[in-house]
């Protein structure tokens, strides 16, 4: 009954200590793993028909999709980081999609798995930004055709917009799956409250059950779009990191 | 939903960061609370930039 034991961290068995630190192999371990191992049976397993089948289908959508949000935002030579932004997409899409079967676990609903995720990003475009365009990469934060009285406060506050977006980046995929996991257990805990109560119950408890239903498909189509948004950022900050202060 | 998600997570992103910023400047150049003041504001107005940003109201970086 109680709507957050869903997110309960489980160790299944030690793997070492580091510190005296238990390090464990934990129930969301598990599930990293098993979202790897479901893209690498989409991807791997399904044959290379000339006329795809369902599941070839499905991956080469995939494909094609991830490819397409590269290259309308980042270009062409965004291409370079599909791998990168390919394995976050379908990492955070098939985690968050197994996700919603009940009685499993949700990774993205962890701050610490998104906030891993968006400090990669992060790192990842500064050291790469850094590496391409040397000290270039600081126009990122002087726009141009600014007086340059204000100018040093217009560079604090792009310096702090910069720092705030892995904030901003990670807290919005586990809110979003957080929110959304904790309401549909609270809804699907009036049905089962309800259906104790007797005959009035049975019938009061058909409306909660119905919003279970209707929250259950509205989490799908989160779970899809937090990893496209997810995706769309990830590419619009590599993009910075390509072409800084165009 | 998912846009209100969005736009409140960034203002609450940006006044986060100016806010620890912030912090960090008293905690090491021991000049409490002004540090925390300044960048608090600071921060706020990161967030606006950021939320304009999202919302499109003015146009990402790249387009300056």
């Amino acid at each position: 009954m109680d709507p957050i034991h869903q997110f309960n961290i489980e160790p299944i068995f030690t793997i070492g200590h580091i510190g005296g630190q238990e390090i464990a192999f934990t129930n969301s371990s598990a599930y990293m793993f098993l979202a790897v191992a479901l893209t690498s049976l989409l991807m791997l397993g399904t044959g290379r028909k000339l006329v795809p089948g369902r599941m070839q289908s499905i991956a080469e959508i995939s494909y094609e999709f991830v490819a397409d949000t590269i290259r309308t935002t980042a270009g062409k030579e965004g291409m370079k980081f599909f791998p990168f932004v390919f394995s976050i997409f379908m990492l955070v899409t098939v985690s968050n999609l197994v996700g919603i079967i009940p009685y499993t676990f949700t990774i993205s609903s962890h701050i610490i798995v998104t906030a891993a995720l968006a400090f990669l990003v992060f790192f990842t475009v500064l050291i790469y930004g850094f590496y391409k365009n040397g000290l270039r990469f600081f126009k990122l934060f002087v726009p141009s055709g600014i007086p340059v009285v204000i100018l040093p406060l217009v560079v604090t506050i792009e310096v702090i917009s910069f720092l705030s977006r892995p904030v901003s980046h990670s807290v919005r995929l586990f809110a979003n799956m957080l929110a959304g996991h904790i309401t549909l257990k609270v809804f699907a805990s009036f049905v089962t409250m309800l259906g104790a109560m007797g005959i009035v119950g049975i019938f009061g408890a058909v409306l909660p059950l119905a919003l279970v239903v209707a929250l259950t498909a509205l989490e799908l189509l989160v779970a899809f779009l937090q990893a496209y948004v997810f995706t769309i950022l990830t590419c619009i900050y590599i993009n910075d990191a390509i072409h800084p202060g165009h | 939903m998912a846009r209100g998600f969005r736009l409140s997570s960034e203002l609450i992103a940006g006044v986060a960061v100016g806010a620890l910023i912030g912090w960090g400047v008293d905690r090491l150049l021991s000049t409490s609370p002004w540090g925390l003041i300044v960048f608090f504001l600071l921060g706020f107005a990161a967030g606006v930039i950021n939320v304009m940003r999202s919302a499109g109201v003015i146009p990402e970086q790249k387009d300056r």
